[in-house]
């Protein structure tokens, strides 16, 4: 969902985040919810925020607590009698979900294996030249999918399958079918055979909801556990909050109320951080809470246009559109086994060989043909995990020659001390920014080298800064947290020799293909095929040397090969041939014609007019505002309520109508049933919403694509005060943890380390301080690094406000001042007390406001599926300076 | 501020500091001296204490301004106090203290330096002989001394009304400081010229007039102090510190030793009380300290 | 003149981002960091502490929670200059520098004031200062730039949740009125106004919610006008005048002061 239809919602529950001072201006929709029409506002936090302070109710947690504490809701709400009386949820869960889909025999739950899922087993699968996956241990999954007609688990997926399924000693059951296809797909397009090779047999069901393997008992039983009681036990939240929270959640679901959860890197920083997101999605679809106005789950992005730094990926694992890279670790040897690997038979992802086609054509245009797999062996593979902790250990082990840090600022970024001996390993670095910040001053002025502990001279690596134009100074696009592509215009001209990074990317490849002319090295013909081709017409930019934005969009949307000045207006018009180029699918439509740019749009509804503001730039896909909005509507297609009413069929237009753009086939009626076969949206039923799921329906339990289980499970953080009270198997088995120097983790309740820490944001500060610590209004706001801790904290180690301390942890020990305050607490875990302090991470040592990094303490451990770092919770010890 | 006693302890600081201090004491002393020096003369006793007296105020008046002006924080506009910059028109608000005040002195000025000129001519015997009648008797010398008596008497008090419609803690908790002012101006004036006067003429009646003057006036003083603490109110909190310490002492020094020792003193019939009148200019200067930076020490 | 315009401002939806302060300095081009804040002060989030002349907006940050936390809030109030319609600071200005604009606002014009400081305590409110580079008073100007342009005061316009609404007083009023009744519905019985009447220095075009007493914002229960004393204190001294001029009359009228009346034009 989207921040501004958290507007509609009669409950927002913000966990996860602090969203008033991080997104405060999204936090207007819930303050408007709020005051308008007496919204419930929960907040549920270790601290209490100025997000609380607006809060209804304020629920304390330990940090990393979550999934015991939305487990408790889930097993609040399954329990509860209006989820088993009202015929709303039933019919939701049964119709919309996976609740009556039958899981493999195979499967064993948590409950019965002491806290671990069926398939736990040694991780080998590093590639001998990049040992730095960081994984202690993996899943072999196969044994979590469904059970389907026929009998016998149907195995995996291929589509977005478990890595291992590729590996050499891998195998498994699904290596069948993905053989198969990859047959049929090697003649080249079209690649519908390929697709229907991969259909497996339907998934067993018990619309009864009564089979013991059936999707709803076993969470049933998953979640039996989660009571009110050992909630209070494991989060330290007192039993009568969470219960208010959970009260408050379910008795504003149902069709004629809706709730919204939203979180941001509170949920994501942890080593399992995909999975309490898991467990709150969960929780959404069981209440029904899912495509429908004011329901859903808001992710709040970061950076400005992260959002769109996803969609077009400065991720190192997925090309655009969310398709994975070719991987060297995965069967991707050509474009056939990447297809009938990656390509799912039913449902949207069906188009996937349309999507993956036309972007190998927007890469390398008239080059990419047929005969040459559309020149899929020149694209780049991945060999493993690049993402940035596993980059800064290789970078330790001398493994990584140069760096570009574009817009980053490493130097005080996790375990910073060992981010630093990093990049003193480099040969070169590249800074480009806006501002001389620790990264691009750490040879001369990170902490090790003031103390004396390095010398400038020792450090080999060349060090270059470009400096940066500032967003207002070239033409481009955001998209933001709701997938709506804003344009912006330039408004002045940068100053001096600052240039956009654009301008940096664009006249860096087009030197890179001047030097490698000529070359015939078979790796070098990528390079050398890239279209490269932004040239501006507007002399002035000629004259910096800037590319022209509007170039790069309109590629990334897409246009027939043949005819490149006419556009294609959506992801349908996309071919398997290569009759089509577009780099991106998911933004296909945003340029349906050289003249017609719509993220530049900016027609608001009037006012008092119920509406999605379609007219306001463009959201992806299709410029839809809220995905699945199919199950705003009856499984007959008519609105649940009155009240909520969002999308719906029109009988006598026979078409879905509403609010907002339908994500669903225009006009396929609910009563459409998918006929034995079918392929792609065809196999999908009218009531299957979720049509970008293999079944159309949401997922309560995840029968593929996570690496570290089908179901949430609550794991204590790396480094914990507390044993595990939920299971026997105290973290996550599968985290990523990089054992090497300087990244030591505390053992289990440590007396040397006996509180919690987590680190956090100010509103006034921005990040690593980078923006915000050089000017001088934001910095009187916020003047200085501070700790804060609770009253009866400080009391025990003789504290007082203001008092200079010291704040240890395994791998550092920095220095702030203490701000002791009641809004911190002391928590009552597993008997006995746990005290939690808070620091935020925007100090370093450059810029008006100086500080210590909170990050020299944290330490280089990751969630396994998308390896972020568990910043949100550690331990660490607290002493007066 | 939860249970602060009057609604003037939420307003801020105004700054002050020692120029104030030195302004309050030196205004007083001129206006009481030129005051004083008018009386003498209006009753047509010893001129020669008189005109020591203008002779005093012109240059006190002198540094006054100057103090004034260097106190604002834009000094080079200290002329926007009489003229409106945009209409150009005079600037006068009849119900601003500050304003009142600052015209006063300027016209306070104007007729100090008449008498001043009048004494001068007189003293040096020179030919032109007509600044002479600037000073009583006669008819324009009344028309420059009696308005210039009068402005004294303004300069002396309005510094006190002005406190009080500053709204800062203490200052405006009580409508009196002008009352005080005066009073103690005259008196501390009374004790000055007692002292010059009898160090330069030696002692005459006028003196040991003037010695009288200032014991009348402490004990008008003890008054004036009583009511003005009944009127404080709760607000006398605001001196409990430093500037309370400071106040005590002044107020003992300057107003109750040299009653006591006056006492003793007129008992034996003996006139001159220079001791006394020094603990009087003490004590004065003390008690101003005080005021002046009493809502400085009060915490918001 | 104009409608009278003004503020509504509503602690109870303010997420003390302080947009509202930073939005006003850029606005009005005011400097910051100075010498005083550039430590922490330990009061909350509050570390610009207070209204002056380069902080025209302050966020104030009040914590209550109890010793067990059942209790607890944390209520963040903007404050602002509150352009009373009987104003102190205009009463006391001898320059005329401050002016009541067509708007109702009160406004301290930068050319005229000569940094006589009066007007500094006499703000019931406490909200005017120095501005160390113009060295004049400054204060909130309600943005009288942008109104005469028809625009909305940088602030409010800044401010995400409407904690800051500006409009004409009047319809502020009603709409104050809604939310405090809306909150009383609610529960929070200790909702009120302040100022929002005449009562208070003839009514504050900028005005509160407030669900606390004044003090616990930092705001006088009683602000009065500092001309309060004007009269009574102007009667006194002339009383004084009154005795002073009696006691010297009657001294120097002393006979024994005739006897010994000195020549009258001694010469040296
Ligand atoms: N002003 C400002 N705004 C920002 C940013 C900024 O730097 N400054 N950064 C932007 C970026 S890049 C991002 S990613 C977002 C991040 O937005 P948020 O996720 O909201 O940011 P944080 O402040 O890191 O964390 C939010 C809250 O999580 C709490 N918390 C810590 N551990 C846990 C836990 O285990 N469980 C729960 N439930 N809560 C926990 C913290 O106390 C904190 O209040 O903000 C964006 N917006
Ligand atoms: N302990 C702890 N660590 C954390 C987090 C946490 O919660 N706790 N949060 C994490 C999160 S969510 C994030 S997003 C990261 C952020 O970490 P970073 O991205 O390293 O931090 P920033 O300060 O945002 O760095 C961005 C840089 O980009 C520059 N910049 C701005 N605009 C431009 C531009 O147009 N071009 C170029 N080239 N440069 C530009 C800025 O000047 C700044 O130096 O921090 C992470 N680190
Ligand atoms: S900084 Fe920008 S993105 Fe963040 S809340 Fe403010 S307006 Fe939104
Ligand atoms: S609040 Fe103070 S500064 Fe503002 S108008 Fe009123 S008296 Fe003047
Ligand atoms: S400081 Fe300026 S604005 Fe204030 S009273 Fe004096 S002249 Fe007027
Ligand atoms: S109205 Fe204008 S001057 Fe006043 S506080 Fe708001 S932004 Fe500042
Ligand atoms: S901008 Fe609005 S919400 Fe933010 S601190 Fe100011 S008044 Fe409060
Ligand atoms: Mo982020």
């Amino acid at each position: 969902m989207y921040p501004r239809s958290m507007e509609d919602s009669d409950c927002v529950l913000v966990m996860g985040s602090n969203m008033a001072e991080n997104h405060p201006v999204a936090f207007r929709w819930p303050m408007k919810a709020k005051v308008e029409h007496g919204a419930k506002l929960i907040h549920v936090d270790p601290r209490f925020t100025r997000t609380s302070a607006m809060a209804d109710i304020y629920a304390p947690l330990r940090a990393g607590s979550d999934i015991a504490f939305l487990g408790g809701v889930v097993n609040f709400v399954l329990n509860s009698e209006r989820w088993n009386k009202d015929p709303f949820f039933r019919t939701f869960a049964t119709t919309y979900t996976n609740a009556a889909s039958i899981v493999s025999s195979e499967f064993r739950d948590t409950e019965d294996m002491g806290g671990v899922f069926s398939g736990l087993m040694a991780y080998t699968g590093d590639a001998p030249e990049w040992p730095f996956n960081g994984f202690i241990g993996e899943y072999e999954s196969s044994s979590w999918s469904y059970e389907r007609e026929g009998g016998g688990a149907g195995g995996d997926n291929p589509g977005g399958g478990p890595r291992e399924t590729g590996r050499e000693d891998g195998g498994g059951p699904n290596e069948q079918p993905a053989l198969d296809a990859t047959k049929a797909g090697a003649g080249g397009p079209p690649y519908d055979d390929l697709v229907r090779a991969l259909l497996q047999p339907p998934v067993q069901r018990d619309d009864t909801l009564t089979d013991p393997r059936c999707v709803l008992q076993i969470l049933r039983r998953h979640f039996a556990r989660y009571t009110p009681e050992m909630v209070e036990q494991v989060t330290g939240c007192p039993r009568d909050q969470f219960l208010l929270v959970a009260q408050t959640l379910l008795d504003n679901s149902g069709a004629e109320r809706t709730s919204s959860i939203a979180y941001a890197v509170a949920w994501t920083q942890h080593t399992y951080g995909v999975q309490i997101i898991g467990c709150a999605a969960l929780l959404q679809l069981l209440l029904g809470n899912v495509g429908r106005p004011g329901a859903g789950i808001v992710a709040l992005r970061g950076h400005a246009s992260i959002q769109g730094s996803t969609d077009v990926p400065t991720l190192y694992h997925s090309i655009h559109g969310y398709m994975s890279a070719p991987s060297a670790l995965e069967p991707h040897n050509s474009l056939s086994e990447w297809l009938a690997q990656e390509t799912q038979p039913t449902g949207y992802w069906a188009n996937t060989p349309k999507f993956m086609v036309s972007y190998l054509k927007s890469m390398y245009g008239a080059a990419a043909t047929r005969d040459n797999d559309f020149g899929y062996a020149w694209h780049p593979k991945i060999i493993g995990d690049h993402s940035h902790m596993p980059m800064f250990v290789a970078m330790n082990e001398g493994r990584v020659k140069g760096m570009f840090c574009i817009g980053q600022n490493p130097a005080t970024s996790l375990n910073a001390k060992l981010e630093r001996s990093g990049l003193r390993k480099l040969d070169w670095l590249v800074v480009k920014d806006n501002w001389l910040h620790e990264t691009a001053m750490f040879w001369k002025t990170a902490p090790e080298v003031r103390a004396g502990e390095v010398a400038t001279a020792d450090i080999d690596t060349e060090v270059f800064f470009f400096p940066s134009s500032q967003v207002a100074e070239y033409d481009g696009s955001f998209t933001n947290t709701q997938r709506l592509l804003q344009w912006h215009y330039k408004a002045a001209d940068p100053p001096g020799e600052c240039r956009s990074d654009m301008y940096f990317t664009y006249q860096l490849g087009k030197r890179l293909k001047a030097l490698y002319a000529g070359s015939t090295l078979p790796r070098d013909q990528g390079f050398l095929n890239l279209v490269w081709d932004y040239e501006s017409t507007d002399p002035r930019e000629q004259q910096l040397g800037e590319p022209e934005s509007e170039k790069i969009l309109k590629e990334i949307n897409g246009y027939y090969s043949e005819e490149p000045g006419r556009h294609v207006a959506g992801p349908e018009d996309l071919a398997d041939d290569g009759s089509t180029s577009c780099a991106s699918w998911i933004y296909c439509g945003v340029y349906p014609s050289p003249d017609e740019n719509r993220s530049a749009n900016r027609q608001a509804d009037p006012p008092g007019v119920p509406g999605a503001h379609l007219g306001w730039g463009f959201a992806w896909p299709s410029n839809r505002r809220i995905l699945y909005n199919r199950v705003s509507a009856d499984p007959q297609g008519k609105p649940w309520s009155e009240r909520k009413r969002y999308v719906w069929w029109d009988e006598a237009k026979t078409q879905w109508v509403g609010l907002d753009v339908p994500d669903f086939p225009t006009t396929k009626p609910p009563t459409y049933r998918a006929p034995p076969g079918a392929t792609g949206m065809d196999a999908h039923n009218g009531t299957d919403a979720f049509i970008l799921k293999t079944d159309g329906v949401g997922w309560l339990y995840v029968p593929e694509g996570l690496v570290d289980g089908p179901l949430p499970t609550h794991y204590e953080p790396v480094e914990s005060v507390v044993r595990n009270p939920l299971y026997k198997q105290q973290s996550s088995p599968v985290l990523k943890y990089w054992k090497i120097d300087g990244n030591p983790l505390a053992e289990l309740a440590d007396a040397k380390y006996p509180y919690v820490i987590t680190t956090y944001r100010l509103t006034e500060h921005y990040l690593s301080g980078a923006m915000s610590r050089w000017l001088p209004w934001l910095t009187e706001l916020q003047p200085e690094l501070f700790v804060e801790l609770s009253p009866e904290l400080a009391n025990e180690q003789g504290i007082a406000n203001l008092d200079r301390v010291r704040i240890s942890s395994p791998r550092a020990t920095v220095h702030a001042k203490a701000l002791v305050t009641r809004r911190m607490r002391p928590l009552q875990v597993a008997g006995r007390t746990v005290h939690q302090v808070g620091m935020p991470f925007h100090w370093g040592w450059e810029g008006l406001s100086t500080g210590d990094a909170a990050n020299e303490l944290t330490a280089l451990v990751g969630d396994p599926n998308t390896t972020m770092h568990e910043g949100k919770t550690f331990v660490c010890n607290v002493h007066k300076a | 501020m939860i249970d602060a006693p009057s609604s003037t302890w939420f307003t801020s600081s105004p700054h002050w500091n020692w120029l104030i201090v030195v302004y309050f004491i030196l205004g007083a002393l001129a206006g009481g001296v030129y005051f004083l020096s008018a009386m003498i003369d209006l009753t047509g006793r010893d001129r020669r204490l008189a005109r020591l007296g203008y002779y005093m105020t012109l240059p006190l008046l002198l540094v006054i301004g100057g103090v004034l002006i260097v106190d604002l924080y834009r000094p080079d506009r200290f002329w926007h106090l009489f003229v409106e910059i945009h209409t150009l028109r005079p600037m006068f608000k009849w119900w601003v203290p500050m304003s009142v005040g600052a015209w006063s002195v300027l016209i306070f000025g104007f007729f100090s330096l008449l008498s001043c000129l009048a004494a001068l001519f007189e003293h040096r015997d020179w030919r032109w002989r007509f600044p002479r009648r600037l000073r009583p008797p006669g008819v324009l010398g009344m028309l420059v001394t009696v308005p210039g008596a009068i402005m004294a008497l303004v300069v002396t008090g309005y510094t006190g009304v002005m406190l009080s419609v500053l709204n800062r803690p203490v200052w405006s908790d009580t409508p009196l400081f002008g009352l005080l002012f005066l009073v103690s101006a005259v008196t501390m004036a009374a004790a000055l010229l007692a002292l010059v006067g009898r160090w330069i003429h030696g002692d005459s009646p006028v003196v040991a007039a003037l010695n009288r003057i200032w014991i009348w006036l402490l004990l008008v003083q003890i008054v004036v102090w009583i009511a003005l603490f009944v009127t404080l109110g709760p607000a006398v909190r605001g001196w409990l510190n430093v500037w309370g310490v400071v106040l005590a002492i002044g107020i003992a020094i300057g107003t109750v030793l040299p009653l006591l020792a006056a006492r003793f003193r007129t008992a034996r019939g003996i006139g001159g009380l220079p001791a006394a009148a020094v603990l009087v200019l003490a004590g004065g200067f003390m008690v101003r300290t005080a005021i002046v930076f009493v809502p400085e020490a009060i915490a918001p | 003149m104009a409608e009278p315009m003004g503020f509504f401002t509503d602690p109870t939806v303010c997420i003390g981002c302080k947009a509202c302060e930073v939005a006003c300095k850029q606005w009005n081009q005011l400097p910051a960091l100075d010498e005083d804040r550039r430590t922490l002060s330990g009061d909350s989030y509050d570390n610009t502490r207070k209204l002056d002349g380069t902080h025209w907006r302050h966020v104030k940050f009040v914590e209550q929670f109890d010793e067990d936390r059942r209790d607890g809030r944390w209520t963040m109030l903007s404050d602002v200059c509150k352009h009373c319609v009987q104003a102190g600071c205009l009463e006391v200005c001898p320059t005329g520098a401050i002016i009541r604009t067509e708007f109702d606002t009160v406004v301290i014009q930068s050319d005229t004031c000569n940094g006589c400081k009066a007007c500094l305590g006499a703000c019931p409110f406490g909200v005017i200062d120095i501005n160390p580079v113009s060295k004049t008073a400054q204060k909130c100007t309600l943005c009288y730039d942008r109104l005469q342009a028809g625009m909305e005061p940088a602030c409010s316009q800044a401010c995400p949740t409407d904690s800051i609404v500006f409009g004409p007083v009047r319809e502020l009023k009603e709409r104050a009125g809604r939310r405090v009744d809306q909150l009383h519905a609610a529960g929070e019985k200790r909702a009120v106004l302040y100022g929002a009447d005449e009562n208070m220095l003839g009514g504050l075009n900028a005005f509160f919610l407030l669900v606390d007493k004044p003090e616990v914002y930092g705001l006088p229960p009683d602000p009065k006008m500092p001309t309060r004393h004007l009269a009574t204190g102007t009667l006194a001294t002339m009383l004084g005048a009154f005795v002073v001029g009696l006691v010297s009359l009657f001294n120097f009228r002393d006979r024994r002061a005739g006897e010994a009346s000195a020549p009258d034009r001694d010469q040296p």
